[in-house]
């Protein structure tokens, strides 16, 4: 699938995919987007990850051509969205929070109406809407109105009316909001078959699929980009207590004693002890522990999570 | 051709909902039906008219026997010797208006007969609140007269001419202003698709395309259109079903009423464009459409509002509409007759679909 685009100028191949600069969008005196700087390469998934109301749609809606900018301003492969919104519509794929369908217009026409509006040829629509309906799994329910469909499916079908014309570009925006675990899963397959191909800005409010899906995160709070790096890098940065797990049997006191005067802080509970510190030094505690004469069952560091390290740049929980 | 995919989609959104498509095409032809069976029918009231000749002559005596006596089979004469006891009678209900011939009527009649200029002035007294029979009574007088003294100009009662030959019917009469007000009514119900898609925010997902304004707007029109046609030309049929007769170009006067559902339609986008949900827009449009279908005259002639009300109706296209195309209905007129409503409309078309677009693409991206 190639999309054309006729560019006026040579496309270098080092300009950013999406770059903003001081993106700021104010409603009445509501700061919904706070300056945000940022850049995102060329085939790179980069997630949004904040709670509701943070600026992760509004960012979005900017970016899509769809909000002006209150200040600063954002790039979409070299194209400006202030000046030059239909080019930038030319190359972008967006499928909305919202599963936002034609109600009365079966899923292959829904296809079929995305596409023609970004002028696909006749044929290539319908080898790739067949195409997609097949990825989606909706190859069944093609003539069917839409309004018959599932919340799940019709889910999926928004998200294919974000890719028909095979953009460049693509922002999902909360693409599995509202699925069950099975077809959240199946959405994360098809994104992940994307990735490297297609640059792909996601927002999203669950934990996992920023962790699983994207390159890199960006947290984002009140409007403003609190925390950007990779998952590791987010967890490894904001994490300073390591944590280790161990299940083992005779453990005696006089080695919880030893090791309580080695680490910050230690708990025992049925047979588990769990240990946490700044710095843990796994083969020390395990060598202490076996030269006790305790039995050592399993023996783990634990990993922060994604959600450990939102918590930590947040203070806040963010509710799935 | 994005707009002829939007059109299309449109179209399906339309006949696929058949509880919209029932009320978009029932509701107007309900007041066309009921219309119709009222005023339709064999069964065409008659009005008792007062005569007060103060002329005396064989030409005002002629008037009253053949013209208003004979001719015109809905009008029954009584006449009266002063205008007291006429308005008394008036008062009673016994009479629906009287008129006065002045002295030198018939003066006035013969002069005009030879090609000399001639004034003729009727004075018509009638009851103001039975606003649909004084209409219809001045309207056949004036046009009686008017074909009595054989000429083409309009006699003093009567600014606006109607030239109701010798047979008209209520219908004839009636018809062209339900028309009007069925197409008019197309203001709230046009920018329904639209608004729907903003409300739901498909219209949104739409605007992350590269789709023009133009193309938004005339996507959303012209499945309207389609059904415009469809009505006018059920409107037509149940008009003549019920007696209407067409005098002049039926292509003319189909032309006229397809401007003005146009017209309708590119009122519809503007409020569409403005408001924000469903509700939002067709209160607003009620709102307007109701008080201008009054002041255009589709039930009841303009003749008796005062002149701010009608200055303020000939701004919108209705009130050209229904003189238009009652010109082309009742007295067979051609496009040279009606010439400058005819192309108000066009212009008043051109005109809001302009705005329409410029205010659908400042709303587009707030």
């Amino acid at each position: 699938m190639v999309t054309k685009v006729t560019r006026s100028s040579v496309e270098p191949n080092d300009i950013p995919a999406i770059q903003t600069s001081n993106l700021t969008k104010l409603f009445g005196s509501l700061v919904a987007v706070d300056g945000i700087n940022l850049e995102i390469k060329k085939g790179e998934l980069f997630a949004f990850l904040g709670p509701n109301g943070a600026g992760k749609t509004t960012t979005i809606s900017m970016l899509s051509c769809l909000l002006k900018p209150t200040s600063g301003t954002a790039t979409i492969m070299g194209y400006d969205i202030n000046k030059e919104p239909y080019k930038i519509k030319q190359i972008i794929g967006v499928s909305p929070q919202e599963t936002t369908l034609s109600e009365h217009l079966n899923s292959m026409e829904n296809l079929a109406l995305v596409g023609y509006l970004h002028s696909i040829e006749p044929n290539k629509l319908k080898a790739w809407s067949k195409l997609m309906l097949e990825t989606m799994g909706l190859t069944d329910r093609a003539k069917d109105q839409v309004r018959k469909l599932s919340g799940g499916m019709k889910r999926r079908l928004s998200i294919a009316m974000a890719l028909i014309h095979n953009p460049q570009i693509i922002f999902l925006d909360e693409p599995t909001l509202g699925l069950d675990p099975q077809a959240r899963r199946a959405v994360w397959d098809y994104i992940s078959r994307l990735k490297g191909d297609k640059t792909i800005l996601l927002t999203t409010h669950y934990m996992e699929e920023a962790d699983i899906l994207a390159d890199r995160i960006g947290i984002i709070d009140e409007g403003r980009i609190a925390a950007l790096g990779t998952s590791l890098e987010l967890k490894a940065d904001t994490i300073e207590t390591h944590t280790m797990v161990v299940y083992a049997w005779n453990l005696t006191q006089k080695v919880i004693m030893e090791l309580r005067n080695r680490y910050e802080k230690i708990e025992i509970s049925n047979g588990t002890m769990t240990l946490s510190d700044k710095k843990l030094d796994f083969k020390d505690i395990i060598d202490r522990l076996h030269a006790a004469g305790t039995v050592v069952r399993s023996a783990y560091i634990k990993e922060p999570t994604l959600e450990d390290a939102f918590l930590k740049i947040t203070g806040k929980e963010l509710r799935t | 051709m994005r707009f002829w995919q939007l059109f299309t989609r449109s179209l399906k959104e339309t006949y696929r909902d058949p509880l919209a498509l029932g009320f978009l095409l029932a509701f107007p032809l309900m007041f066309m039906l009921l219309f119709g069976a009222a005023f339709g029918g064999d069964t065409a009231p008659s009005f008792t008219i007062g005569i007060i000749d103060n002329d005396q002559t064989e030409v005002s005596q002629g008037f009253v026997t053949d013209v208003l006596g004979e001719e015109i089979e809905t009008i029954e004469t009584t006449n009266f010797d002063d205008t007291d006891t006429a308005l008394e009678e008036l008062k009673l209900g016994n009479i629906s208006a009287y008129i006065v011939l002045p002295d030198g009527f018939g003066g006035q009649v013969l002069q005009i007969r030879q090609g000399e200029e001639g004034n003729i002035a009727l004075n018509i007294t009638f009851d103001e609140s039975d606003l649909f029979v004084s209409e219809q009574v001045i309207s056949i007088i004036n046009a009686a007269t008017r074909e009595f003294a054989r000429i083409e100009i309009p006699i003093t009662i009567n600014a606006n001419p109607i030239n109701i030959e010798t047979d008209i019917s209520q219908i004839d009469f009636i018809a062209p202003g339900i028309i009007i007000f069925g197409l008019l009514i197309m203001i709230p119900t046009s920018g329904r698709i639209m608004l729907r898609d903003k409300e739901n925010r498909f219209l949104n997902r739409m605007l992350t395309t590269p789709t023009k304004p133009w193309e938004f707007i005339a996507g959303y029109s012209l499945s309207m259109v389609v059904l415009a046609i469809a009505q006018i030309l059920i409107f037509i049929l149940l008009g003549w079903l019920f007696g209407m007769d067409i005098v002049g170009s039926i292509l003319l006067a189909f032309l006229i009423f397809l401007l003005t559902a146009i017209c309708s339609i590119g009122i519809g986008m503007v409020v569409a464009s403005l408001s924000k949900s469903e509700n939002q827009g067709e209160s607003l449009s009620w709102l307007f459409s109701m008080p201008l279908a009054i002041l255009s005259g589709v039930w009841f002639s303009s003749e008796f509002m005062p002149s701010y009300m009608r200055t303020f109706a000939d701004l919108f296209p209705f009130s050209h509409a229904v003189e238009a195309s009652r010109a082309v209905i009742t007295r067979g007129v051609g496009m040279e007759a009606i010439s400058g409503d005819f192309f108000f409309l066009v212009g008043w078309a051109a005109g809001i679909f302009i705005i329409g677009t410029i205010l659908f693409s400042r709303t587009m991206r707030s």
